[in-house]
């Protein structure tokens, strides 16, 4: 059994998983658009929340809120299920597959053999789309590879039963209504709208450019007060989240700068290309940092690429998107 | 210099490999294996140091991992791209 379903390489999983599902229905969305409308978009320095007992950095918004936010807004009805018993989901994709319904899955992408070894990590937050079954294996529409993939059974069920923070639980999701037409430029403007307050005005000092701002200041401490081992390590992390895992690059803002551009054109609104410009300029200088951290983390670093070094790139990435969230903010009221 | 060997160069260089010499990366051999050893943190600076030197942006890395399994693929990417 395999549905017909086309397949679309993405670089962030839940975004495309987004756009491949919605256009599986007729809708046709690029995965940026489905990540600007889902605003996705985010920054958090949660040191409180460990994963790999290291402090979480998170560059794009809630697992989840990018599908939700996005079904919600256009009308869609979606299916949401949990599991305890891991016999019992894999039977529940089973039916589903029967039916012709393709179903995102959450997994750890760990346990996912077709990973290469070299980007394998925990991550209990991997989106992919189980479009098919042949024998004990699965069919499966993983958005951040080229082509379709296969998985056992056996290591579907571990990915989706995936110990550790945040683990996926089984959780599957299908549309089961999908309406005509969909309110496409409203979504695209409360998909702005949502970032620039959460960017501008979360309270507390940990999330958005507050939250930038207050990594900065940290980042320059570690070495004296974690340990240039342990230092590393937290940098390594920061530069994984930022960088490799299905962010396309600079911590979502090259992809977030895409979908400024392509609202431009939508919106009939040109003030949004200049930010979109300027969003991809963020970018590489988020990048600029990772390039740092990097060498700090294989012990390459040069006189230029200090811990305070970072923090001063750090800062500017603030002040720079925190321009770019006031300017925006009024093309959308 | 050619392309390939450039990219050779400007791998143990800029990573600072100490026991291998440009010449003895294959031109088709996995960059990210054991011999060389690298891994995704390297994947970093290999892309930064490809736009720095050949003016190819490599924004996602998704989109640059293709590139990055080997010297050859990793130059047919950059020409392509300066083709374009």
């Amino acid at each position: 059994m395999k549905i017909d379903f086309e397949h679309r390489q993405s670089a962030h999983c839940e975004s495309g998983v987004t756009a491949n599902l919605l256009h599986h229905y007729g809708i046709d969305i690029s995965e940026a658009m489905a990540f600007g409308i889902g605003a996705g978009l985010f920054f958090g320095y949660l040191p409180f929340i460990k994963i790999n007992k290291l402090p979480l950095t998170t560059f794009r918004c809630e697992v989840g809120g990018i599908f939700k936010r996005l079904t919600r807004w256009f009308g869609l009805q979606v299916r949401w299920q949990k599991f305890r018993n891991p016999e019992k989901a894999m039977d529940a994709l089973d039916r589903k597959i029967e039916e012709g319904i393709p179903v995102g899955c959450r997994t750890g992408g760990y346990w996912l053999p077709y990973f290469p070894p070299a980007f394998r990590f925990h991550f209990n937050m991997h989106n992919l789309v189980v479009i098919g079954r042949e024998n004990d294996h699965y069919i499966i529409s993983d958005p951040v590879f080229p082509d379709l993939e296969r998985c056992h059974r056996k290591d579907l069920m571990k990915a989706r039963f995936a110990k550790g923070a945040m683990a996926p639980r089984g959780t599957m999701y299908y549309l089961t209504h999908v309406p005509e037409t969909v309110p496409f430029d409203q979504s695209v403007k409360n998909g702005i709208r949502i970032v620039c307050r959460r960017m501008l005005h979360t309270p507390g000092p940990l999330i958005g450019v507050k939250g930038i701002r207050y990594l900065a200041r940290q980042v320059k401490k570690w070495p004296e007060k974690l340990g240039q081992r342990k230092a590393s390590l937290y940098v390594t992390q920061l530069i994984r989240m930022q960088e490799e895992l299905g962010t396309g690059g600079g911590g979502f803002r090259f992809m977030y700068a895409a979908f400024l551009q392509e609202a431009a054109q939508r919106l009939q609104a040109p003030g949004l290309q200049d930010l979109s410009d300027k969003m991809t300029a963020a970018g590489d200088l988020w990048r600029e940092f990772a390039v740092i951290g990097a060498r700090n983390c294989k012990g390459r670093a040069g006189e230029n690429d200090s811990y305070a070094a970072m923090t001063r790139i750090l800062m500017e990435c603030a002040d720079r998107e925190e321009e770019i969230y006031r300017k925006l903010l009024p093309t959308v009221r | 210099m050619d392309l390939k060997d450039r990219l050779k160069r400007m791998i143990v260089e800029e990573l600072n490999i100490e026991d291998i010499a440009p010449d003895q990366i294959e031109d088709d051999e996995p960059l990210f294996g054991k011999k060389l050893g690298l891994d995704s943190i390297d994947a970093v600076e290999i892309v930064f140091q490809v736009e720095k030197t050949f003016g190819v942006a490599i924004r996602d890395m998704q989109e640059g991992r293709p590139a990055l399994q080997s010297i050859n693929s990793l130059a047919a990417y950059i020409e392509q791209r300066l083709t374009q």
